[in-house]
Order: C-alpha cells, then structure tokens, then sequence
C-alpha cells in the first residue's frame, strides 16, 4: 500500500520554486516561476487524475527530483557565461603551460638548487628545521603561483571581453603563418658552425693542452695531473666525431635514428669525462715566481675542490642533454609517413 | 574509465547536438498552432519527440527572445497559463528552416545511398 501525504504536498513545491527562484535574474523571476509553477501544476494534476487520488510524499519527490536540482533548472535558462571563452581558452592554455614550465618549475628547482649547495642560504631557511623550510617555500610557491595565474586569467578575461566585442581574432592574414616546421630538420648553418667549431677546437687542443704543463711562464706555471692524458685523448676524439657527424648532416640534413643514437652516446660520454673530471683533481699544481708554496697549495686545492662542487651542475646539465637527445631519437623513429616524406629520401 | 561507457557517453553526446537543431524545428512547427508549455511537450512526446521541461522552457523562451515566437499569458481552466505562437518573423524562418532541412534530408538520404 502506498504511504499517504503526510506534508502538505503545495508546500514542498513553493520550496521547490523558490529554490529555482534563488538562482534566476530579478527581472525574469517572476514570470519563469510563474510558467515552472503551472507546469507543475499541471503534470501533478494529470498523475492525481489518473491514480484518481492525491499523490503521496514519494510520488511528489519523484516529479520534482526528475524536475532536477533547483540550481540546475534555474542554469538552462541562464544565457552560456564563461571568463574565457571556446575562442581564446585554447591560448590561455598554452600561456599557462608556458608560465608552469618556464617560472613555476625553475622556481622550485632554483629552490632545490640553493638548499642543495648553497650553505648559506640553507642555513638561513632551515632555522625552524628542514619541514619549517619546506612549508615556508611552499607557501611562497603558492603565493607565487597564484598570482602568476590570477594575472595570467585576469589579461585573457580581458581579452575574452574586447575579443566578444571587437572579433579582433578574426581578422588574420594566412600569408603571415610560420612556415611549415619538421622537428627532424637540421638546419645547415647550425651545422657548419658546428663542423667549424668542432675543427677549430680540435687543433687549439692539440696546440694547447696535449701536454700537461699548460702554462710556463716565468712568473706562473699550471700542470695538469697524469690522468689529464685520458681527458686530452676522449675529448679530441669527440669533438672529431661530432665534427664527422656535423659534416654528415650537412649533407643530409634530416636526424636519423643512427645519427640522433651516435649523437646521444657522444653527448653522454662528454658529459661522464666532464663529470669524472669535476671529481679528478685534475689541477697537479701551480707555481710562481712570487707565490709561495704554500699559497700555490692552496690555490691549486681550492681550484680542485670548486671543480668538484661544481659535478652536481655538469651531472644535471648531462642528464638534460641525454633526455634530449633520447627525444630527439623518438622523434626521428616517429617520422609522419605523408608530413615528412621528404625525409624517407634524405635517409642515409 | 571502460571502453563501453566511452561509446555511451561518446553516443549520448552526438546524440544530444543532432537532436538539438531538430528539436527546435519541432517545437516551431508545432506552434504554428498555439499551444501553452505543457500540451505543447505533450503534443510532441505523442509524435514521438520526447522532450523534457528543462529544455523546452528555456527554448521557448531564447525563440521568444529572438522574436520568432509571441506569448500571452491567459486563464484557462482556473489557471493562469503562458500561450506561445510563431511569431510572422518565426513563421518566414521556419519555411527557410525547413526548405534547409528538406535539402540536408535529400543530401543525407543521396550520402547513405551511395554508402
């Protein structure tokens, strides 16, 4: 048997109205409630007609929970309202990606880099302990965050309104696009320079740093530690491979898979010297006529201790490089067959 | 989320613009005739067209913003009830809608018989 009204069934639907009331503009209030209030009327009429009694509390529930939320209703005859409109969204994405990966990142990398080796700064942040340093840059980082956005929302907000107005964007020039892009292309001064560089390098090290006693003068002399001889021998023969491989690509100048891999294993073997020899000591010693020993002893640990400082730098910076690189691969795998067919022809 | 609620979603969707354009074609020619909200979803629920409230409404009112439908309000069996009508700017766009429609039908039908 179906539970009878217990509620005044009129009074549930005034609640109903106003709550749909609440949400629409003053001007239309009356008459929308007035044409919503009839409506249901009327549909709650026809049900009673047809069971031939009034409707119970779960039958009225029923009608006004299919009606919809109270807020819902009231939206669909709201006119379609954003800060920033289908037109512009797409850009003001691609700007805040933009602020998120070139600010808000090295903001905090900046961050991790100043703990990690600055002394000072550390010492100066961590005075209420390592957590009290970390939610204090993150509150910073908020703050920094938000305004970053806010500004950033705010300008497209604008632009969106001038934009509704004036059509602006519609008025373009096709003639004035980019040209067309291939990731996979090299460009061929990029590419000389490089062979030039390369060769140039190649003999200065020759000429200046195949011996281990790089400076002799009288007033100063700087020799370089035995294993130097190592360094002196990896890096000409790099800096000639990546001469060989710059002339390749000058003449075909489309990365391919082979190119782009000998590129990434020379790039990750400069980077491994540089970081053995940040931690080498690769400064045997340095003398002069008016130091004193003990001075150049120190001056010669100095140089070699900043060095070794400095390895976390040249190990990230390598790691940067590598990733790189190993995109550069994945690109030059993924060629677009119909895109890029030019370079099916340019392949070695 | 599964493959299956995709394809629903993805269906329920296009579902929801195709019937968009064709609801309100319905709604016009129906209101050649007046009608008040209620026996006007009636009406087009009995022709096959299932609309809910929270659609005609605020169509009705957007056709009446754009001037291609009239109302009044007006008594009728002891209630006050809001009576709409194509407007004579409505009634021009509605033949100009329906000559369009007849020509994607024809577009359509020619389309799916060459498929």
């Amino acid at each position: 048997m179906s539970k009878t009204t217990s509620r005044d069934p009129k009074d549930l639907l005034d609640r109903y109205l106003q709550a749909v009331a609440f949400w629409l503009p003053k001007a239309q209030q009356q008459d929308i409630i007035a044409e919503l209030s009839e409506d249901l009327h009327s549909q709650i009429e026809e049900k009673e007609t047809a069971l031939g009694r009034s409707l119970n509390d779960a039958e009225m529930d029923a009608i006004l929970k299919h009606r919809g939320r109270p807020f819902l209703v009231a939206n669909r005859y709201l006119p379609q309202r954003s800060l920033i409109g289908p037109v512009l969204f797409p850009i003001y994405l691609f700007v805040v990606k933009i602020v998120a990966a070139f600010y808000l990142l090295p903001w905090i990398l900046v961050w991790i880099g100043l703990m990690s080796f600055s002394s000072s700064y550390r010492a100066e942040h961590t005075s209420a302990g390592w957590f009290g340093a970390i939610g204090s840059a993150w509150g910073a980082w908020w703050y920094t965050a938000l305004f970053a956005l806010g500004t950033v929302t705010l300008v497209f907000a604008v632009l969106d309104h001038f934009q509704t107005k004036s059509r602006f964007l519609e008025d373009w020039n096709p003639r004035q696009l980019p040209p067309a892009r291939n990731p996979n292309r090299i460009p061929r001064a990029g590419s000389l320079i490089e062979v030039v560089v390369n060769l140039i390098f190649s003999i200065w090290w020759i000429d200046v740093m195949s011996t281990r006693v790089i400076l002799n003068r009288p007033e100063i002399r700087i020799v370089l530690s035995p294993v130097w001889r190592y360094f002196f021998w990896a890096f000409l023969l790099l800096a000639l491979i990546n001469a060989v491989v710059a002339a390749a690509n000058l003449a075909r100048p489309y990365w391919t898979v082979v190119r782009a891999s000998l590129r990434l294993a020379t790039d990750c073997t400069a980077s491994a010297l540089f970081c053995w020899m940040m931690k080498a000591s690769v400064l045997a010693e340095i003398t002069g006529a008016n130091i004193p020993a003990a001075r150049a002893l120190e001056i010669t640990n100095a140089i070699n201790l900043g060095l070794a400082k400095v390895f976390p730098v040249v190990l990230a910076t390598g790691v940067v490089i590598a990733l790189v690189d190993a995109r550069r691969i994945l690109r030059a795998k993924n060629v677009a067959p119909v895109q890029f067919k030019e370079v099916s022809a340019a392949v070695v | 989320m599964s493959n299956g609620t995709a394809n629903v979603e993805v269906f329920a969707n296009l579902k929801l613009e195709l019937r968009r354009g064709c609801l309100t074609l319905a709604v016009l020619t129906q209101l050649r005739s007046e009608r008040y909200g209620y026996t006007l979803r009636k009406a087009l629920a009995d022709d096959g067209l299932e609309i809910d409230e929270g659609t005609l409404y605020p169509l009705l009112r957007r056709l009446e913003t754009q001037g291609l439908l009239v109302s009044q309000w007006r008594e009728e069996d002891k209630r006050n009830k809001r009576f709409y009508r194509l407007s004579p700017v409505g009634e021009q766009i509605l033949e100009l809608l329906l000559a369009e429609w007849q020509r994607i039908n024809a577009s359509l039908r020619k389309i799916l018989q060459e498929a």
